[in-house]
């Protein structure tokens, strides 16, 4: 399926702007990229009660310095944020709606689905390791709060630790 | 001897410095000679293209150091070009920024043996004769060194005694003669697993080898023990007690040492280099005089410079009118497997004993060093054990697939990464095997790409002989049954063709003859009086064993030599 709007941006903040999802020229809904995948880091660590929770992670936060980080590539960053528009897209070609408008059933059949393709697989990859990242990070980094991802996995980290996030 | 004066002097053009030695790289191969030079009196100069990180910068910060490569250039700046040849003699060309393939190590003072694990083996005595002992290889360029075992011995040795080698010499079928019994330094303590393995090898029939590694067990030669923080390879560190060359040496001299300061280029008349160019981070160009120039760059960085220093003495590149410059680059070949212990065959005694955090496993098989299949006999390799990194993140992110290569997510995710890291340890081996010289592995410069500086990249050449593989799986065969007996599951191997960035060697190699080699049985080069290449890059073959040592070893019988002939 090609969508028209696969490449089209409007340039504010990178994650925040909004995107407008289309599909066959149809206008489903504006959404942020940011808004998509904070809601993906749900889907792909839910609050289960056996691990760390988003918040505890503070996935969208550690995510947003990625985006600004120094020795990010810029394919990298733009990766992330047209991943979330893709996912947009499938989303409205499979249910006419945004990502964020799904049932959590719904959510997770679309999942599955991008992950059999080779983008989609490539960008759940790419958002669960910055994940895994800010779980399992030092907490210097703003994620990791009260070292809630060491606790969880009983990691003791390596001294000395870092008293400065490099960005 | 009278002391020999150094100046620094003003110029119209900017600053020119004057010095006895000029090293450009201060790793393994280039701070031995500023240790030996400068303790010596002589006033010496290490121009370094890294930044000056120091004990007190080295934190174990997962997501700086291993995520975001914080040592090494980023690949926009500086990259290579990869053409790599396959067996039916197709080359793909690799754009290394586009591709996202690093050849960088440490970029710092003190280079990437600020980063070893310091596995320290030395090479045999027959890999200083893999011609003479073993023949020819079709389609190999294997030659025999021009020194032998017996005169490199004495700086093994040396080494053990001035970085600091830890270990215990316990006799084996392949342990090499040693002129004194056993190392200067005891052993670093180990985990309880290697009783295990040194049973299970024991049952197998095999020599289970402690592992001497680069690391002070106690404080001495003014650093610091190990604090055994868990996190050793990949990492700068923080006591001293690893034998980086900067922590066991730059910092022992009073040699002065420029970071952030990259060379481009040598000049030479027609027998001499005259002077050194380099950049600083800001782009402002400086020129070195010295009386002697000693490289040590890395290997491909070596190359790539001298083939940059063209001449009109030298139309071809520096030291590079037979045209050997850059031929014969080497990797170490071979791979690693694994295998996971699991909490359920263990009693809770032995569960306690796994999950051990920080203490080395440090043990090695040479059983194989040269062995014999359908009656012929090999150069084999070496095998050395160790336990899983233990990086958190990458622990977790290895577990995001299932077994089928599908990603997994949600609470089968949550399960699966706390089951894995809490009740289970993933014990590894890395095989150690001659990756052989060929036409086809070879560094030249890349006419297009450019980096950051505005120098032209040099090109990798790559090619493995399909000899290697098979010394590799030979030995990986060996790894697993011992892993097998331990109880391991889930063990797979990876011999690969995939050269490792942090064991690259040759591309100026030494020898007798001037027509085909680089530099002289001193790693002086043939052409030029004043010029010396320490770093890796002389090693015609490469043993099957981690260079490093090796590297330090042959660097001090250099600057004995190059002492011998300021002495005279």
């Amino acid at each position: 399926m090609i969508f028209k709007s696969r490449r089209t941006f409007i340039k504010h903040s990178f994650l925040t702007s909004v995107i407008f999802v289309t599909c066959a020229g149809e206008l489903f809904g504006a959404v942020t990229p940011m808004r998509t995948i904070a809601l993906v880091h749900k889907d792909l660590f839910p609050d289960s009660g056996m691990a760390p929770n988003i918040d505890d992670i503070n996935a969208s936060y550690y995510l947003n310095s990625i985006l600004n980080h120094s020795r990010v590539t810029d394919e990298t960053k733009k990766f992330i944020r047209n991943g979330a528009e893709w996912l947009n897209e499938e989303s409205a070609g499979e249910y006419n709606k945004a990502y964020s408008k799904l049932s959590a059933s719904q959510r997770q059949k679309i999942l599955k689905k991008i992950s059999d393709t080779r983008w989609g697989k490539n960008w759940l990859d790419t958002i669960m390791t910055y994940l895994l990242e800010g779980m399992l990070g030092d907490p210097v980094y703003g994620s990791n709060i009260a070292k809630s991802g060491w606790l969880w996995l009983n990691h003791k980290p390596g001294l000395p630790r870092p008293v400065k996030a490099l960005l | 001897m009278a002391k020999p004066q150094a100046w620094i002097a003003k110029t119209g053009k900017g600053t020119s410095m004057k010095y006895d030695i000029c090293i450009i790289g201060s790793g393994a191969g280039g701070a031995p000679i500023a240790y030996e030079l400068a303790n010596a009196g002589y006033k010496v100069l290490v121009l370094e293209k890294g930044s000056n990180y120091k004990e007190e910068d080295f934190t174990k910060d997962e997501l700086a150091v291993s995520r975001r490569g914080l040592y090494t250039p980023l690949l926009k700046d500086e990259h290579h070009v990869i053409n790599e040849r396959s067996e039916d003699g197709t080359v793909t060309r690799y754009d290394g920024k586009e591709y996202n393939w690093s050849f960088w190590n440490g970029s710092m003072v003190g280079g990437s043996s600020n980063l070893m694990s310091g596995y320290f083996h030395r090479m045999k005595p027959d890999d200083f004769r893999l011609r003479s002992k073993y023949g020819q290889i079709d389609g190999a360029n294997i030659v025999d060194w021009p020194i032998s075992y017996d005169d490199l011995e004495p700086y093994y040795t040396k080494v053990e005694e001035v970085v600091g080698v830890s270990g215990d010499a316990i006799k084996h079928r392949f342990l090499e003669s040693r002129s004194t019994k056993n190392f200067p330094y005891p052993m670093l303590e180990v985990n309880a697993v290697t009783k295990w393995f040194d049973s299970a090898c024991k049952s197998l029939g095999y020599e289970s080898i402690p592992t001497p590694r680069a690391i002070l067990p106690h404080n001495t030669l003014g650093r610091k023990s190990c604090s055994y923080s868990n996190f050793c390879g990949s990492y700068g560190c923080a006591t001293g007690a690893k034998g980086s060359a900067r922590a066991a040496l730059l910092q022992k001299c009073d040699a002065k040492v420029v970071s952030d300061a990259f060379v481009y280029k040598l000049d030479s008349d027609e027998k001499r280099v005259t002077r050194v160019h380099y950049y600083d981070k800001e782009l402002k160009s400086y020129t070195v005089e010295a009386k002697i120039f000693v490289l040590s760059a890395q290997a491909i960085e070596s190359s790539r410079l001298l083939l940059n220093s063209k001449n009109i003495h030298f139309p071809n590149g520096l030291a590079n009118n037979n045209g050997e410059v850059g031929k014969n680059l080497i990797f170490s070949a071979g791979g690693s497997g694994e295998g996971r212990i699991r909490f359920e065959s263990l009693t809770i005694k032995q569960q306690k004993e796994l999950m051990q955090a920080g203490l080395f496993f440090n043990r090695s098989l040479q059983d194989w060093y040269e062995y014999e299949d359908k009656d012929k006999k090999y150069k084999g390799g070496t095998i050395d054990f160790l336990f899983e990194h233990a990086n958190i993140i990458s622990r977790a992110k290895r577990e995001i697939y299932d077994n089928n290569g599908a990603l997994i997510w949600g609470e089968e995710l949550q399960k699966k990464i706390h089951k894995n890291i809490t009740t289970s340890r993933v014990l590894t081996f890395e095989v150690f095997n001659d990756w052989l010289p060929t036409d086809y592995c070879s560094v030249t410069i890349d006419k297009k790409v450019k980096d950051k500086y505005g120098v032209n990249v040099g090109a990798i050449n790559l090619y493995s002989h399909p000899h290697d593989v098979k010394v590799g799986e030979y030995l990986a065969e060996k790894a697993k049954v011992v892993l097998e007996n331990m109880g391991a599951e889930e063990i797979s191997v990876n011999i690969s063709t995939s050269p490792p960035p942090n064991l690259v060697a040759g591309g100026c190699r030494f020898g007798i003859d001037s027509k085909s080699s680089v530099l002289d049985s001193n790693c002086k080069a043939h052409e030029l009086s004043n010029l010396y290449v320490t770093d890796a890059s002389f090693m015609p073959t490469g043993g099957s064993v981690p260079y490093t040592w090796t590297i330090y070893a042959n660097s001090f019988r250099v600057a004995d030599a190059i002492l011998a002939g300021l002495k005279s």
